[in-house]
Parts: structure tokens; sequence; C-alpha cells
């Protein structure tokens, strides 16, 4: 197995099986913490992000396959590509992205960390990787945050692009905008509790 | 240049005395907590009964008259009301009878400034922890320089959240280092664990154990709560330790006094080879001299208030206050 990253909660490897590319995303014990809490943690996260994944492949939503599950280890598919946050893309090319965003939505999964160094392009078509954060509910507010974080991290014609395709793909586009426009205008830390 | 800083923004009434970024007087006195919880007005009031004793004590201790003070500087908030503005008129009164210009300072920025210069850090990543605060800070230089907040609690701060199960199942004085004692011999039993990227949330874990300790031991919940809080703060500090490629960590705050979580936050730098620091007790408690190494700063760089610009703001957020 080759490391190819580490994050705050994993190690990525590449591997190769039976001539085939897989990836594997180990979640890391984690010194701090008792045995037991570390250990429930990794391992709940852990099946929850494998239910993810078989949900979105349920859905047709454009992202790493699930090929099979360790106690603290996804193994999936790997994707030949470049994230967004290595190119540059014109604004019209955000709309299949919109697209790929809605049908997420529709499946009700959350990303919970939507943002270019998360989707991947591969070809002519656009992948959503990196699930860990994801949450599996109906809620508009989570679907409103994947929106909202988008939203900051490009430019406002390239969000144009992404908007159009979600709004053409997405089951219940405008409630969840409309919740987006109340959670910028609430201000997330503007009032919060006192020293 | 010699300046006077007040702190009351909740149970201590704080004066300190710093010379030239050096602290030579930190004296306090607090309003006594049992298991009854604090009541604004009330604290306030022993506030008042104590002030000029504090004042007094801190010149004393520092070998200072009155009259060699250069400046003052007291917390503007965040904090209760009625507390803020004891130490809000204390500040004023002297600045009155000396005709020296007052430091409007942020208490948590307070706090962070404190541990950074004790800690020897130029620019780590902090976890302010109190009872009312719960934040992972940064300094960041644009639109203006102050301290960014990464993550933080989305409801109360974590010794709020153990203070008040502390009151709530009868533990007296009501507060952290009680449940930290009571729980040397629990056993873990799984709590609600709330982390989102780098904020998390403590009301879920609070009225979860609160309702066990019907049918759970006292012992076990204290345990379990203290490292099911901790172990959300040190995931969320982890996280923006990745974010932001820092070489130093630095914990502050009340809770800062918890060896349990210095344990902790200690194993993660070690894990990333990180410098990890933090102040002694008694600046991690409440306490005026905090303030006064902030308010000589502020005064140094002419950001002092006259008399009637002065004011207390109960929602003082970090992120609005002007680090120099």
């Amino acid at each position: 197995m080759k490391l190819l990253g580490e994050g705050a909660e994993a190690k990525i490897y590449s591997l190769n099986i039976f001539n085939t590319d897989l990836i594997a995303k180990v979640r890391i014990k984690k010194e701090y913490r008792i045995e037991q809490i570390d250990s429930e943690l990794r391992e709940s996260r852990t099946r929850k992000e494998a239910k993810v994944l078989h949900t979105l492949a349920k859905f047709g939503v454009n992202a790493p396959r699930l090929v099979a599950l360790g106690k603290y280890t996804l193994y999936t598919s790997k994707l030949e590509g470049k994230l967004l946050k290595d190119i540059e893309l014109e604004a019209k090319e955000f709309v299949k992205m919109g697209e790929q965003l809605a049908l997420m939505h529709n499946a009700n999964i959350s990303h919970g960390d939507f943002t270019p160094a998360n989707i991947m392009k591969c070809g002519k078509e656009y992948f959503i990787i990196d699930f860990g954060l994801s949450e599996i509910s109906n809620s508009q507010e989570e679907k409103a945050i994947d929106l909202l974080l988008i939203k900051r991290s490009i430019d406002s014609k390239r969000y144009a692009g992404l908007l159009k395709g979600y709004a053409k793909s997405s089951k219940n586009s405008k409630e969840i905008l409309e919740r987006l426009e109340e959670i910028e205008k609430r201000g997330r830390y503007q009032v919060r509790t006192l020293g | 240049m010699k300046v006077l800083g007040i702190e009351s923004s909740a149970h201590t009434f704080g004066v300190g005395i710093v010379e030239d970024g050096k602290v030579i007087a930190n004296e306090k006195m607090m309003f006594k907590v049992t298991n009854k919880g604090m009541i604004p007005g009330k604290v306030a009031e022993t506030h008042v009964k104590n002030a000029a004793k504090v004042v007094s004590l801190a010149l004393k201790s520092a070998g200072v008259r009155i009259g060699e003070i250069d400046g003052v500087g007291y917390t503007r908030g965040p904090g209760l009301g009625p507390c803020l503005q004891v130490g809000e008129m204390t500040a004023k009164t002297i600045a009155n009878k000396l005709g020296v210009k007052i430091a409007q300072v942020n208490h948590g920025a307070a706090h962070a400034e404190i541990s950074r210069e004790l800690a020897g850090m130029k620019d780590p990543l902090i976890l302010y922890v109190s009872g009312g605060n719960s934040q992972i800070l940064k300094l960041s230089k644009s639109p203006f320089s102050h301290y960014a907040i990464l993550g933080e609690t989305f409801d109360i701060g974590v010794g709020n959240m153990m203070d008040t199960f502390a009151r709530e199942v009868g533990l007296n004085p009501a507060w952290g280092s009680t449940v930290a004692k009571v729980g040397e011999s629990g056993k873990y039993i799984k709590l609600p664990y709330t982390v989102k990227g780098m904020d998390f949330a403590f009301t879920g874990l609070l009225t979860n154990s609160i309702k066990r300790a019907k049918s759970e031991k006292i012992e076990d919940l204290c345990y379990s709560i203290q490292e099911t809080a901790f172990s959300m703060l040190c995931e969320a500090t982890e996280r923006a330790i990745f974010l932001t490629n820092s070489t130093e960590l630095c914990v502050c705050g009340g809770v800062a006094q918890s060896k349990r979580l210095r344990q902790m936050l200690g194993e993660i730098a070690k894990s990333h080879a990180m410098k990890f620091g933090y102040a002694a007790d008694s600046f991690n408690a409440d306490n005026g001299a905090m303030i006064a190494f902030v308010a000589e700063r502020m005064l140094g760089k002419g950001l002092g208030s006259k008399i009637g610009e002065c004011g207390i703001e109960q929602r003082y957020r970090i992120d609005r206050a002007v680090i120099v």
C-alpha cells in the first residue's frame, strides 16, 4: 500500500488487488482519547460513510464506488482525474457539477465539506469525493450549507453556472435556496454565547 | 508605562498591574460559587463591595502609588452585564482621578494574548476554553489584525456545560474540577458526541447526562462527560491544525487549568511535532493582569478612550477586537 495523503481523521492509501487499482481510507487511532471513544467513533464513521457511498451508487451519483468494508477501513474504486482546486474551469462547466450536487441531495445526503478540494474532474465527468463529514438526512439546512460552502469558494459567475445545473436536477431547489438565503442573513457567527 | 487592568466579566473581580509588559501585581476576590449558579445582580453586588479593596491590594503588592499609574484598562465584554458595569465604573473612577486614558479590552483576546506571551509563542493555534466560551483561534492580518474564529461551540461553552451538569446532579462546589475529581474512579459510558468540522455542540451531551443521572453511577457520568467533551474539543482542534499547518499549539481560559485536557492536547501536539504551551493557572482563571497586559499595548498604540467613550458589550465577539 502506498500512502497518498493524510487528513485529520484518516490516512489514504492506494493499492492494487487482482490488477484493480483501489483506494483504502483508514481511520487512524488517536492516542489522545480513551480506547472506547476512539474505536466507537472510527467504527461508526466508517460504517456511516460506507452507507453513504452505497446510497450514492443507488441514486447514480458520481462518487467512488464502495468495494469492501473493514472495521476501520473503506476500500473504494480509484478515480483518475484532477481536483477542482488544482484546475481552472469555465463557468459553463460548473453546470454539470450542480447536477451532481442536486442528485446527491435528492438522495438525502449532504456532504458537509463541499469545496473544490473534494470535487474531481475525471474525463468529462465530475465526481464528488471524501464523505467523511457527510450526513444522511433530508435536512434542508445541511443541504443549504453545502451550497454556502461552494458559493464561498468559487466566484459568482461559476456559482451561477453551478446553480443552473442544480435547479435543473434538484427535486426541491426552491426551498433549499430560500434556506440558504436565510442562513446568510442569519450570519452564522453573529450572535452566540456570553463570556 | 504602568497600567492597571480590571476584570469583572463573571464571578471574579481582578485587578492587575503591568509595567512594560511585565506583570507586577495580580490580585482578585471571587463571588463564592456554591451549587446555586450565579445571579448576575448578586455577583455584581459582591464586586461593588470588593472593588476598592482589590485595587488597593494590587497597588500594595506592586509597591506602586495610585498616582504613578499611567493608564487604565477594563473588560468591555463579553460577560454578564451588571458585572461588567462594575469594572467599567471602577476604571472610569480611577481614570477620572488621574486624568489618564482608558483601554476597552476584549476578555477572550486578553486570555489569548497573555497566554501567547507567557507560553513564548509567535503565531499559535489557540484553543480558548472557559465557562462561556469555547473557540479555536488563530491570528489573522486581514482586514485588520485580529483573532479569527476557525471553530467554536454552536451553543454553550464547555465550562458552563460541566458546571451545569455538576449543579443538576448536586455536586458542590458545582464546577468542572469537581466533576473531574468525582470522575477519577468512573468507568466509560457512551454519551452524545457532536462535532461538525471544526465546530462542536454541548447541549446534547449535557441534557443526556442529566437525564441518565437517575439510572447511572454518578462517577461514571462524571468520567464520561469529561472524556467526551474533551475528545470533541481535541478532534476539532486537530482538524484546525491540518487546515492551518500551525507549528505551535496553545490552550487558554478557565478550562485550560484541567490537567486531563492539557495531557490530551499535549499528545496531539507531540504527534504533529508541534510546540505546546499554556500560561500558569492564575492567568487562565479570570484575572486583571491579562487586561492590564493588553491595555498597555493598546494605550501604547494610541487606542485609548476618553471616559465618555467607554461602555460595555455583553456579546463583544473576539473577532471584532483589534490586536496590537
